[in-house]
Order: structure tokens, then sequence, then C-alpha cells
């Protein structure tokens, strides 16, 4: 239960201060990617932060865009990702996977983990963009097919869910 | 060197005439086409299961001169009338308190939905790639433009000229509070701009614009016209002159993809989720619109859903798309239920929620009850009884220390969210199709209210995310909550939402809601 304020809450000047104390831009990234893992997506560890994480995520981002800014150069900036390797390489690599995957369960996991991973500013948005589009592409192909093959009760099974109540 | 197409068309023209007097729209338009772009080597910027057509035809074939002019005259037409006609006749205080207060939502949400429009034509235009159909889609991204202007206006109008401007002058931030918004932000902005770009179409275009906007623009002014209101109808009919032409566009996305093997496999289904979509959140909040937001009634919304959605949309406009292997959705049977008794089920947790509100609700008088027993048999022996005993307990006035939320409290009556539509339901009260499902998943509830949803989420549960209200506020105090959302009247304490339209009645503040003490919680807890 949150109990505070929509918008000016403590959760948030907590993290805006721990924010405050990154200074490398291999810190920041770290700190991000963690972040992601930990808080955002419905694969997420915890729903602690289920009301603030959007804006803490943004505003680690914020802080991660200006590190990558100081640290990385022209030519880096464009073709890097931020721990140096080749983000079209990387992009590459994720593309192969997802059209060898033919789970949609598989392929989720796939989308989702290349956006807790490299959503910028960790890759460039040029390369990154445009990798996420070939990724939902294939997933959506693969949540579509044979929509209604499962009844109701089936679905719920395979997606893992614990029923509490039907009424 | 070579000439290029266009130089060679204006070439072989003054051959045949050399000395043309005019020429046609058309053939400029025609002319037009021929400056293109090598669409091969091109790709969309947005996800799309689908292949659009590279020759796919546009029936307006609008050039930008032919409608800039056609625009600026209904824009003079429209202005014009407000601006002398209506003002001179005093028109925003002749309008029925009750509509005012409907105006309030109708305009600023269909607002949001024409904002999100802009983006969704212009992903489009992105995602096509024959001339054409881009042409279709970049005239439709300008009208989108023209529609959020005209809709803030609407509310500026009411503002400046009528009667109860608390509402109409700050609703960008005060619609938030309550719960009407998420379910709105669901079809006006996630429908029309997540996910495969074909389906934001079916949405927009084959859904949205086809369907809905029959009963929500054409009906609307209707109503209003009845309720004393020629602000609406000035407006709203001039929205509407283009709205054809996006009809258009939604038939010709389904024509540019109707020999694309991709359309065998998903269109259905995709028609089948954007109308579900569409229809969970319009088919009670329109229904509750007009019949609960004013005095004069026009028709059951029933009869209208029938006429407009279900016959008209879902009968003849999807039967000529029936050549390209398109369905009625088959979901339409389960919606058709939903026409009956939703907007009264909704109406009944709306009145309870009205201090979240951007707007003054009011319970049906002795006359207008009688009208909804006439139309709706068994809604008195439902509704009218639960309505009576609030009354009653003096709901409206502050002194009573009584808002109806504290009745379903005492009752045991727990309000749910539906995690995919956002719209609200109470499993215990509701005479519409809804019943109560919940999940857990990775650790979080998830509340559910018909099969249709909950099959999209389970598809699909990343796009659902969004926490509802009880999740939101869960801990707080109701009077709290209003003063941070700037729920407030001019004077920082008054209320902006109030339970009567009365203008000789006390009006609620801050701290009359403070006294009753109450906290919000989350339904879901305890289950």
């Amino acid at each position: 239960m949150a109990n505070y304020k929509v918008h000016d809450n403590h959760v948030r000047d907590e993290w805006t201060a721990k924010i405050g104390q990154l200074h490398t831009l291999a810190k920041g990234v770290k700190f991000l990617t963690e972040f992601r893992k930990k808080h955002t997506t419905p694969l997420r560890e915890t729903f602690d932060l289920e009301l603030d994480w959007g804006w803490i995520e943004c505003k680690i981002e914020e802080k991660v865009a200006l590190l990558k800014h100081a640290e990385l150069d022209d030519n880096q900036f464009l073709n890097n990702c931020t721990c140096g390797a080749n983000a079209q390489e990387v992009a590459d690599a994720v593309v192969a996977k997802m059209d060898a995957c033919d789970n949609k369960y598989e392929a989720e996991k796939l989308h989702i983990n290349f956006r807790t991973d490299y959503k910028p500013p960790v890759m460039p948005t040029n390369v990154f963009m445009d990798t996420d589009r070939l990724l939902g592409v294939k997933l959506m192909e693969l949540r579509n097919t044979n929509y209604y093959a499962l009844s109701l009760e089936e679905l719920r099974k395979e997606r893992g869910v614990k029923v509490i109540t039907i009424q | 060197m070579a000439i290029s197409a266009a130089t060679k068309a204006a070439t072989d023209a003054l051959a045949v005439n050399r000395a043309p007097t005019s020429v046609s729209a058309q053939e400029v338009h025609r002319w037009l086409q021929s400056f293109t772009w090598d669409f091969d080597k091109n790709r969309s910027k947005y996800p799309t299961k689908y292949k659009m057509a590279n020759d796919t035809k546009e029936q307006f074939k609008l050039i930008a001169k032919e409608y800039a002019r056609m625009e600026s005259v209904k824009d003079e037409r429209q202005f014009g009338s407000l601006q002398d006609v209506l003002t001179r006749i005093d028109a925003g205080n002749k309008v029925h308190p009750k509509w005012n207060e409907t105006m309030k939502v109708i305009s600023n949400f269909l607002e949001v939905g024409e904002y999100n429009a802009i983006a969704a034509t212009g992903m489009l235009w992105d995602s096509a790639s024959a001339p054409e159909q881009k042409n279709g889609y970049l005239a439709q991204t300008l009208d989108e433009i023209r529609h959020t202007n005209q809709c803030g206006y609407v509310n500026y109008y009411f503002t400046k000229h009528g009667q109860d401007a608390a509402g109409h002058n700050d609703a960008r931030r005060t619609r938030t509070i309550g719960p009407l918004w998420k379910g709105m932000k669901r079809v006006f902005s996630d429908g029309f701009i997540s996910g495969d770009a074909v389906e934001c179409s079916i949405n927009l275009q084959l859904v949205g614009e086809a369907c809905f906007t029959n009963p929500l623009i054409v009906a609307v002014t209707e109503w209003a016209a009845a309720n004393g209101d020629e602000i609406t109808p000035t407006v709203f009919l001039s929205i509407e002159t283009d709205e054809l032409r996006h009809m258009a566009n939604g038939y010709q996305t389904i024509v540019s993809i109707a020999n694309d093997e991709a359309a065998s496999k998903y269109l259905n289904t995709d028609l089948n989720n954007a109308f579900w979509t569409q229809q969970k959140y319009f088919t009670p909040v329109l229904g509750m619109m007009f019949e609960y937001g004013s005095h004069f009634k026009v028709e059951p919304w029933v009869k209208t859903w029938n006429r407009w959605v279900y016959e008209d949309w879902g009968g003849i406009w999807i039967g000529r798309l029936g050549k390209y292997g398109v369905e009625s959705p088959a979901s339409l049977r389960d919606a058709k239920k939903d026409a009956y008794w939703a907007h009264h089920d909704l109406f009944l947790l709306a009145y309870a929620l009205w201090p979240t509100g951007f707007f003054r609700l009011t319970l049906p008088t002795a006359e207008e009850a009688d009208w909804f027993e006439e139309n709706y048999p068994g809604w008195h022996e439902h509704y009218g009884v639960i309505y009576e005993e609030w009354r009653k307990r003096g709901c409206e006035d502050p002194n009573s220390g009584f808002i109806p939320l504290m009745w379903f409290i005492e009752n045991n009556h727990p309000i749910y969210i539906d995690r995919v539509s956002q719209v609200p339901f109470c499993p215990d009260l509701c005479k519409g199709a809804s019943t109560l499902r919940v999940h857990e998943y990775n650790g979080k509830k998830n509340t559910f209210s018909d099969d249709w949803g909950e099959r999209m989420w389970l598809t699909e549960p990343e796009r659902y995310e969004c926490q509802n209200m009880f999740e939101q506020y869960a801990g707080r105090e109701l009077s709290e909550v209003i003063a941070e959302l700037h729920g407030v009247r001019s004077d920082g304490k008054t209320l902006i939402a109030q339970p009567h339209t009365d203008k000789d009645g006390k009006m609620w503040t801050l701290d009359d809601i403070k006294a009753l003490n109450c906290v919000f919680s989350d339904p879901v807890d305890a289950l």
C-alpha cells in the first residue's frame, strides 16, 4: 500500500538522491539495467515500486544519457552500445535468435529482455528502434497465430497464472 | 537528359491542349502521384504483421489546395456562428445544466482521441507504401489537428460564455483523478497508437470512426440540441464532415492488405479485439453520458446502439468488407448484451465516486426515473430504489455526511476495475454481462470482467500494465487526493465535482469530504 502523494513523494526523492551519486557511464548503465530487471516489465522481481517505477526509470535514463554524452565520441555515440559492443552486431544477433524462435513465450522473454538490456540510452536509438520493430513483428505473428485455439482455462494454465477467483 | 514523369505528363498535356484555361483538381492529383519515392528500399518505422499493397487507391483524391479551401470555409462558418450569433443569443447559458456538465467530459475526452489520432494517422502515413493511400492518411492527420483544436475550443467556449466554468477550464489536469480517465486512455490512446500499425488503423478507422463516431459525434448533437446546446452541434457536425474520409481510409487499409496472406491469419482476430476494446468503454460511457447527463431524452441508448453499432456497422459496413474476408466480430453478440444495462451499471458507480470527477452529476428526477423504467423495465427495482435510498440519506447535501461510496462499503459491495479496459464494475450489483475473475501472475493480482479482455491480457500482459485508482490511492484519505490533484474551484476549497447541479444547493468542500474520513482501499487485497 503506497499511501503517499502521486507526484511529490519520498520515494521519488530517495531515488533522485541515488541517481545523483552516479558519476560514470559504467556505473550508470549497471544501475539502470539492474533497476529495469528488478522493477519493470511483467517479469519484474518485485512490485514495490509499482507506482513510481516509470518516473524513476526515466530519471535514470536521463542521467545515463548525460554520462554517455560526456564519455563517448560521436562515432561511439552513433554505433556502439554503452558497454562498447557494436550496436548493429548486438542487434543482428538478437534478431537471428528471434527468427529462429517459434514459441511465443520464449519470443516474449527475448523481446522483454532486449528492452531491459538495450533500451536507449544503452543502445543508440537509430539501431534500437528498428530492432525493436523486427522483434515486435515476429512476436505479434506468434501471438496472433491460432489465437483462439486454446480455451481460457488452458490459456491460464499455459500463462502460469494462479486463479484467485472466477465468478 | 531524362525527364521526370511529372514533366512528361505536363508536356503531354500541353501537346493535347496548347492553351489550357483550367486544370481540374483531379488532374493535379494524378500529376502529383508521380512525385513519389522508391518504396522498395523504404521501410516503416512501425511494426506490423501485414504488408500494405503498393497500388492502393484513395477515393477522395484531395490535394492540399482543395483541402485547405474546404476546411477554411468550414472553420469560417463554425467560428462565425460561435463568436457572433451564438454569443449574442447567450447560447452558453441556455444549455441545460446537466448537459453543460456532460460536455465537460465529452469534449475534453474527444480532444484526447483526436490528439492521438494525429499520431495514429502519421504512423499510418509512414507504414503505407501507396502514394494515394499516403495522401488519404496525410489529409486525415491534418483533420485530426483541426479536430483537436475544435474540441479544446468547445470547452474554452463553455468556460468563457457558459454557466459553470470549473471543469471546462482545467479538465486537462483534473480529469486524471477519477476512474473514467484511464479507460478513455485505453481506447483513445493505447488503442490508436500502440502495437501493430494496421491493428491501430482497425481500432481508429474501422471501429472508432466507422462504428462509434456515429453514436459519439452525430448522436451527441441530437442530445445536445434537445438540451438547449447549440454550441456542440455547431462544432461536432463540422468535425463529422471529415469523418467520412476517415472511414474511407479504414476501408482502404483493409483493401491494401486484402491480398496479403497475413490477412487471412490475423485480420479477424485484430478486428474482434479492436471492437471489444472500443465497445467495452464506449458502450457504457456514451449511454451514461446521454441518458444520465441530460434532462430531455432523445431515445433509449440501446436503440441508438442497435441502429448504429449492430445494424449499420456490424451488418452493413462490415458486410461490405466481407469480400475481403472480414467477418463481423464474434464479440458483437456479447456487446449487444452490454448495450442494455452496462451504462446503468456504470452510472451507479460514477455517482458513488462523484468526488473524484471534474464535473457535477445529478441523480435522475422522478420524471427521468419514469422514463428509465418505461424504456428499461426493471430499472426501478434494481437501480431506482438505490437512488431513492441515497437521496433520503441526503447524498446531495454536504451536511448529511454521506456520499454513496460509503453505502457500497457498508453493504459490502466491492468495486473492482477491469485491468484491460480499466472500466470499473461491481459484480454484486451489475445487470450487464460483467463477471469477476481474478488472477495472480508473478506476485501481482489482476482483475477482469469478461472473457474477451481476459484472453487479451493472457496473450499480451505487458500491454495492460496500468495502476487503477484503488492501487494508486490505497491508504489515502479522499480529500487529500482531491486537493493534491487540483479537484477544487478557484476558492481553493470548493470541489469542482458536485453531486447536484442545483444553483441554490449547497456545494461540497474539501472540509466536508475530510469529515467523512473516507480512506481508499484496494478490494483485491481482501481476496
